[in-house]
């Protein structure tokens, strides 16, 4: 399998501040797997993802040590504008993620390949297709600054997908959003690891992520504590010290296993709940 | 840090225009609304050159008579007003021209004599004297009185201006003087304002 | 804007012409020459489709403009020849034939780009000069701030509301007045400026600066009467020219 991105002792520092946002951090992302970041306010995920697509150091400057290998390539000799292509990112605030100069969505959304210089007819092709497959075929013609926050976080998605990037640095897109918002993105989300992408996500609704993600990145304090696939970090007992909520049927069942009730597993999705219980013989109630 | 013409047309900087003219169309019409008497129409170029220096202010004072010119042309020969009040702000923000108080209102003095420098020309040989703001009120009763048109128009500019122009700077640097670190840092010219020392 | 004959040609041909008006108006000498052109302009701006909003706009902006600079140079401008006078104020031939010529300048000149504008969209200027050598960030720049100044408008009224609710007045005395500006205005900037940083990820996430040439959805196309008219024009003005110096 071939190793997408790659860190190496990667620390780094902004410029106004004294502390390093990320301290030695060291992992690797196989292509197409589906990572997820998690860890409370201040773990330096933003940072990370931010690394990850070039922010850092290109945009925020400031003192990066390590290694930051995407694609192949050392983060230092891309130039920024090159990245576009290769790693998407979508962020938290959907407001702010509208071009500011189309008026209407489809021009919105072909915004990107006209700034990647794809030619017209193309261009076309791809924005119709996009549209189709994150639903926002209705709102082609309006204007994205009529849009509710919602809607604007899909158009977002839609401009970064059409580019066709092979990674996808999200970060929290949902946490501004409402239930229905939030399945929507991730209706999204879903789509795009069918299609084989590479991707990260930031997310704090830890079910979402027993769901969909293969392996976890766990930050704290600038470093990462802990790494590996979903169910083996989950269960692994160092995770509570970090404070960090779990899914929910795997808060409940560790609640059980701690009255006393053994568990054959530890679940991390809803429907595993009943086989974890059922298969130590326990008493199931109807 | 020496920085050349070039560097300061960065991206950060740039998407400050924008908002640059915003805040002057804002601004006016906000001083509209309250009827104000000044017209409080180059917060925007004023902060801009604070923060961003003498080049970026002066696209935001040309942008911004350019987008009054659309709906109204006799905006337009005044663009060079707005170029000379950006350039003039960045230079005095280089030179630390808007660390304190005192200093500011120097600055805003000075601003007052650039603007007037460049508008009284312009007002006297594109316009014949007059445009028909407040300030022709106040040339009209100067040339009643017997004075020559040139000083007249000097004169009136200048009475119009200086309480606008001083207003605005000190508009801009009790603005400035909130806004954060972080953010200052990214700026051209945002390390004369932070509030801590940089290490590099 | 309703597609016709001359709303279509390339907006360059249209703001030659504007230069082109603004080019013989000062090339003639007098006033009548000038005056003249503007029914030229309003037939433009019928045929154009665009007669009101036109005569709106040269109403709404010149029109105060004209009488005061008329009104200034008929009583001010230094002359001999008075024609009527009545204590201070003397108005003088000189003064009524400067203020005709600059009155009739004013309007033809300012005509002509109020023209241009009701004629073009904006945002095919933008890509006409895009065209020209305008760098891409110009171009940005200048679709952004039509973009936004409404949205500013928006906020600043909704800000303003918001502090009305907190007690801040904005009817009463000047200095009551004045109170309310800076709360209203500071919170505008501060949050319209901590943005940008966002937004430059934004355009950054779109491949703003990527090194290769941009293409775009919209083209702008010339015909034939694109390439005819701005040699025409230039041949005119130099015909006028030479009719001023010789003769």
């Amino acid at each position: 399998m071939t190793t997408m991105i790659d860190l190496k002792n990667v620390s780094y520092r902004y410029p106004v501040s004294d502390d390093f946002a990320l301290k030695n951090v060291s992992f690797s992302i196989e292509k197409g797997k589906f990572t997820a970041i998690i860890g409370n306010n201040g773990s330096g995920k933003t940072t990370l993802c931010n690394t990850i697509r070039g922010f850092v150091p290109h945009f925020y400057k400031g003192d990066l040590e390590g290694d930051v290998i995407v694609d192949q390539t050392n983060m230092k000799d891309y130039q920024l504008g090159q990245l576009g292509e290769k790693v998407g990112y979508v962020f938290q605030n959907p407001f702010i993620q509208v071009s500011g100069v189309k008026d209407n969505v489809f021009e919105e959304v072909a915004y990107g390949l006209e700034n990647l210089g794809v030619p017209v007819e193309e261009i076309k092709v791809r924005v119709e297709e996009v549209l189709k497959l994150v639903k926002i075929e209705h709102l082609r013609e309006k204007n994205p600054f009529e849009l509710s926050g919602g809607q604007r976080q899909r158009v977002a998605l839609a401009s970064i997908i059409v580019m066709d990037p092979e990674i996808l640095v999200i970060d929290e897109p949902t946490s501004q959003l409402d239930p229905i918002g939030t399945e929507h993105i991730f209706d999204i989300i879903r789509l795009m690891k069918e299609r084989g992408k590479t991707i990260i996500l930031v997310e704090h609704k830890m079910d979402l992520i027993a769901e969909y993600a293969d392996n976890l990145l766990v930050m704290h304090e600038g470093q990462l504590v802990m790494q590996g696939p979903v169910r083996e970090v989950f269960a692994n007992p160092a995770f509570e010290q970090y404070q960090i909520q779990y899914p929910h049927v795997t808060d409940i069942a560790l609640q059980l296993q701690k009255s006393g009730i053994p568990l054959s597993f530890l679940p991390i999705r809803d429907e595993e709940l009943a086989d974890a219980l059922n298969m130590t013989g326990g008493v199931t109630h109807d | 840090m020496k920085r050349s013409f070039k560097d300061d047309f960065n991206m950060m900087a740039m998407l400050l225009i924008p908002i640059a003219v915003a805040i002057n169309l804002v601004g006016f019409q906000l001083a509209n609304v309250l009827r104000l008497p000044i017209f409080l129409d180059t917060i925007g170029t004023i902060l801009v050159g604070v923060i961003a220096g003498p080049w970026v202010a002066l696209l935001a004072g040309l942008i911004t008579n350019l987008i009054n010119a659309i709906f109204n042309p006799v905006y337009l020969p005044y663009a060079l007003t707005s170029i000379a009040i950006g350039v003039g702000t960045g230079y005095l923000s280089k030179s630390g021209f808007f660390k304190t108080v005192p200093k500011s209102i120097i600055s805003g003095v000075i601003i007052t004599f650039i603007a007037v420098i460049v508008s009284a020309p312009i007002t006297v040989l594109v316009f014949g004297g007059a445009t028909g703001n407040t300030s022709s009120l106040i040339t009209a009763t100067f040339l009643a009185s017997g004075q020559e048109l040139w000083s007249a128009v000097f004169s009136s500019t200048f009475i119009t201006e200086i309480a606008d122009k001083v207003v605005s700077v000190l508009i801009v640097f009790f603005v400035v003087r909130k806004m954060s670190d972080r953010y200052l840092s990214k700026m051209n010219y945002g390390h004369l304002y932070m509030k801590r020392t940089n290490k590099k | 804007m309703k597609k016709n004959a001359l709303l279509q040609l390339h907006p360059m041909t249209k703001f030659y012409f504007s230069l082109f008006i603004l080019a013989i108006v000062l090339v003639v000498p007098g006033h009548l020459f000038a005056f003249a052109m503007f029914p030229v302009l309003v037939l433009v701006a019928i045929f154009a489709g665009v007669a009101k909003e036109f005569l709106n706009i040269v109403l709404k902006a010149l029109l105060s403009v004209l009488i005061i600079v008329f009104i200034m140079q008929m009583f001010f401008y230094p002359g001999e020849h008075v024609l009527w006078s009545w204590k201070v104020f003397s108005i003088k031939q000189e003064g009524l034939n400067y203020g005709l010529i600059l009155t009739s300048r004013i309007l033809a000149i300012g005509s002509a780009f109020i023209l241009f504008f009701r004629m073009t969209e904006v945002r095919d200027f933008v890509k006409s000069l895009e065209d020209k050598g305008l760098p891409p960030m110009g171009a940005y720049v200048v679709l952004s701030t039509l973009q936004i100044i409404p949205e500013m408008k928006r906020q600043a009224n909704t800000i303003m509301e918001a502090q009305k609710t907190r007690g801040v007045e904005t009817e009463g005395s000047l200095f009551i007045r004045a109170k309310a500006f800076i709360p209203t205005l500071t919170p505008l900037i501060l949050s319209s400026i901590a943005g940008t940083e966002e937004r430059a990820i934004t355009l950054e996430s779109r491949a703003f600066s990527a090194p290769v040439k941009k293409t775009s959805l919209h083209k702008l196309t010339k015909s034939s009467a694109d390439r005819v008219l701005p040699i025409m024009y230039v041949i005119i003005f130099v015909a006028l020219l030479v009719w001023r110096v010789f003769l």
